[in-house]
């Protein structure tokens, strides 16, 4: 590790410099892309984060939403918002992978207009044809509507789901084929450094944190393509029935992974960002990092089983594993997370721009998330008291909204300044993350008081009994006001500057350079 | 590449249709009838939904049913006493179940409520000792009014028709568990099983009661299988979880292998930065 005696200057540009692997032509069309994928992703988001609003108002009685409807918007909120941050953070992997391997662009632009047409097809399922069973369509519930949706509904959404596959499915194995162009599967794995003489390899952190992070994601999208053919064979009317319990372990795990996989995945948009911000040379992979993914890699596969802690049908070993495996990872996790950002910021001359601070929330909010929220969750006597409620719903924010989004948006953020070549003004950098993080924080801290007072989630109206879930669902607009407000600042920020990093996409590095 | 990508596309929009056609075929639990099949009622219709607080008339007096579900929950069932079918059988088996489970009068009270307009306090009463619960403080045999009765019924989704070729009530036979005011199981059926009244009452205490249906017809794949005598064991579905994962290192190592053979795409450095 070389950290700790750099003293170079604050590399500038930080994201726009090319690497070698991809020519003008292709950086160009890189840098292009990534914008088109930050302007889908942010539009959706305005929409979804709209619907949150609806929600939150519709359970603080301030607002008379039908409960089919709110459903619907449910479901398009929590499934929307979780693969549009899966997709962002692909984005900007995609981009920062482009700088060490050569990914395929027009594999990147078919998935970009596959994506388009499966999201078209989810709006229409949940807006139009009202299909509304929840972000993780549990099964039998896709089968039995209850006359709210009519069965083309159900088709649809899982042709959307089928698709939003498929897109995925070739993002990543592009990605594995620009990786594999380069370095063997050991490499990228690191086990060369971990079972062999050399203790820092030549493949880049990045590459690293992707292989492991994309094969696990890989097994993912496998599992959904099981779960996705068990629907459809009972779906068609074959007369096969399937068992829920197997149903219930197959889509948690794609949806578990999938989570955790984001979630790695915009930890290593940090790590490949902050070096550079911070003034330290950029991360190699050692024993350490080899280590600690690859026993990631191992835990994330069987933690999802936490979430079927009580499914008393599920055998015993397999819970206690589950078990074991959440209370395991946060010690990896922490290690790579919080400890090394910290030791690389500390006496380091990192300028504290906005997206600086906003990758360091970010990671502060997984790593909260990931030791406390995710504790809770893996902890059998707590799920007795907290099973269904909406402490889960302040996790899923916590992880996401305080983890995730932050990251990405430092990302967005750095890339369009860059482009655009403007500074932000001092009181943007502190302004929108303070907002972010109070209005953030306070909409998790809302959730969860709520959770512990025993509302339950996925209720669009209150009972009598559960009167507390509408007094907080009201406090709640407060912190969701002022993360709105904070959002809403970002975007400013961001528009005024589009135009400009637009215009910059299509210069090449060396014409920008002297522009 | 794009032309690759062009047909790809066409396929999977072609295999969507397809998908899209083929789900048109079911629709199941769409229809608003409140009966199952062969007038089963529909638990799953009623949870949690309120019970009327009706009167009940007893030989010991009028009691209201909110008072006794609030000293602690109720089983309640209708029946009525010129039953020439499954009502009788019915009560014994009840009877005798709950002298196998217990906690009576601690857990729970039992409620037998008439449903015909021609039941009296004495018929009940008469009912009681024909089934040996006579005197029993927690067995409560009662009547209703009629206007009372057509509350109750639509609140649980109880159904009554009358038969005039055999003078008789065609009716379900169900135990239902009452918590606080609401519906918290249905137990239908003419016999009584303990171990599913041990349910309805560990529902009742608040404790949580696990369900797993029951291997069926027509499933592929099953996590687990049940043997009597040896309980649950792995089934062969359980294979599909780990499948995934294994596979998904297969692809990736195939991948790595055969791109790194052909080295179609020539990388410029191996410096990087």
């Amino acid at each position: 590790m070389l950290h700790g005696e750099a003293s170079l200057a604050w590399p500038t540009p930080v994201l726009l410099e090319r690497g070698e692997a991809v020519s003008e032509a292709e950086d160009v069309g890189f840098r292009r892309m990534t914008l088109v994928w930050v302007a889908t992703v942010l539009a959706l988001v305005v929409v979804l984060g709209t619907l949150g609003w609806l929600m939150r108002l519709t359970q603080g009685n301030w607002l008379t939403l039908r409960p089919e409807w709110f459903y619907s918007l449910m479901t398009l909120h929590g499934l929307g918002m979780f693969g549009t941050w899966y997709i962002a953070t692909m984005a900007a992997v995609t981009y920062l992978l482009s700088r060490y391997v050569r990914p395929s662009l027009s594999a990147s632009r078919f998935v970009y207009g596959l994506t388009l047409v499966a999201v078209s097809l989810f709006v229409i399922a949940t807006l139009v044809g009202r299909f509304s069973p929840g972000w993780y369509f549990l099964y039998p519930l896709p089968f039995y509507s209850q006359g709210v949706w009519k069965p083309w509904a159900t088709a649809v959404f899982f042709t959307f789901v089928g698709l939003l596959g498929v897109a995925w499915l070739i993002w990543e194995v592009s990605l594995l084929g620009a990786i594999a162009r380069r370095w063997s599967l050991p490499q990228a794995l690191g086990w060369d450094v971990l079972f062999g003489r050399r203790s820092v390899s030549d493949v880049p952190l990045a590459v690293h944190i992707a292989t492991v992070m994309l094969v696990l994601h890989l097994s993912a999208l496998l599992s959904a393509v099981v779960l996705l053919s068990l629907y459809t064979l009972e779906g068609i009317g074959t007369g096969i029935r399937n068992d829920p319990l197997l149903m219930k372990n197959l889509v948690f795990y794609f949806g578990h992974v999938t989570a955790e996989v984001t979630t790695n995945l915009s930890f290593m948009v940090v790590l490949e960002l902050l070096p550079r911000l911070a003034g330290r040379p950029p991360f190699r992979v050692n024993r350490m990092f080899a280590a600690a993914f690859n026993v990631i890699l191992v835990l994330i596969a069987v933690t999802y089983l936490h979430h079927l802690l009580m499914d008393f049908a599920q055998p015993f070993w397999l819970r206690v594993l589950g078990q074991t495996a959440s209370y395991l990872i946060p010690i990896p996790a922490a290690v790579v997370t919080i400890f090394i950002v910290l030791t690389l910021i500390y006496g380091s001359r990192i300028r504290w721009t906005l997206p600086a601070v906003l990758l360091y929330l970010g990671v502060m909010g997984v790593a909260i998330d990931g030791i406390g929220a995710a504790f809770i969750s893996s902890t059998p006597a707590l799920q007795f008291l907290f099973h269904n409620t909406l402490v889960a719903v302040a996790h899923l924010h916590l992880g996401f909204v305080m983890g995730v989004v932050l990251i990405n948006l430092g990302f967005v953020f750095q890339f369009v300044k860059e482009l655009s070549r403007s500074e932000e003004s001092s009181w943007t950098t502190w302004a929108i993350p303070v907002l972010l993080a109070i209005g953030g924080y306070g909409l998790v801290l809302m959730f969860s008081l709520a959770g512990v007072a025993s509302v339950p989630r996925r209720y669009a109206i209150y009972p009598e009994e559960l009167a507390r879930g509408v007094t907080m669902a009201r406090f709640a607009i407060v912190p969701l006001a002022l993360l709105t407000a904070g959002a809403l600042l970002y975007l400013w920020e961001l528009v005024r500057r589009w135009p400009h990093a637009w215009a910059a996409s299509r210069l090449s590095s060396s014409e920008a350079a002297s522009s | 590449m794009a032309s690759r990508l062009g047909g790809l596309a066409s396929v999977l929009v072609g295999s969507g249709l397809v998908l899209s056609l083929g789900f048109g075929a079911p629709a199941r639990g769409t229809e608003a009838d409140p009966e199952g099949p062969y007038g089963i009622p529909r638990e799953e219709r009623y949870l949690y939904r309120p019970v009327p607080a009706v009167e009940v008339a007893t030989q010991q007096g009028v009691v209201r049913l909110d008072r006794l579900w609030g000293e602690r929950p109720v089983l309640l069932t209708l029946v009525y006493t010129r039953c020439s079918g499954v009502c009788y059988p019915f009560v014994r088996s009840l009877r005798d179940a709950v002298r196998r489970v217990g906690g009576l009068g601690r857990d729970y009270r039992v409620v037998v409520l008439s449903f015909d307009p021609e039941d009296t306090v004495e018929t009940m009463a008469a009912m009681a000792r024909n089934v040996g619960l006579a005197d029993r403080p927690d067995w409560i045999f009662g009547v209703t009014a009629p206007t009372s009765i057509e509350r109750l019924t639509q609140a649980i989704g109880y159904w009554i028709r009358w038969d005039p070729a055999a003078r008789q009530y065609d009716h379900p036979a169900v135990l239902i568990g009452v918590d606080r005011g609401r519906v918290v199981r249905f137990l239908v059926g003419a016999t009584v099983e303990p171990a599913r009244l041990y349910e309805v009452i560990r529902e009742l205490r608040g404790e949580m009661v696990g369900t797993y249906p029951l291997p069926r017809k027509g499933v592929l794949f099953r996590c687990l299988q049940y043997r009597p005598g040896r309980g649950t064991a792995l089934d062969w579905g359980f294979l599909l979880l780990p499948a995934p994962g294994f596979a998904a290192f297969g692809i990736t190592a195939f991948l790595f292998w055969s791109v790194r053979r052909r080295r179609a795409c020539p990388v410029h450095s191996p410096g990087g930065p």
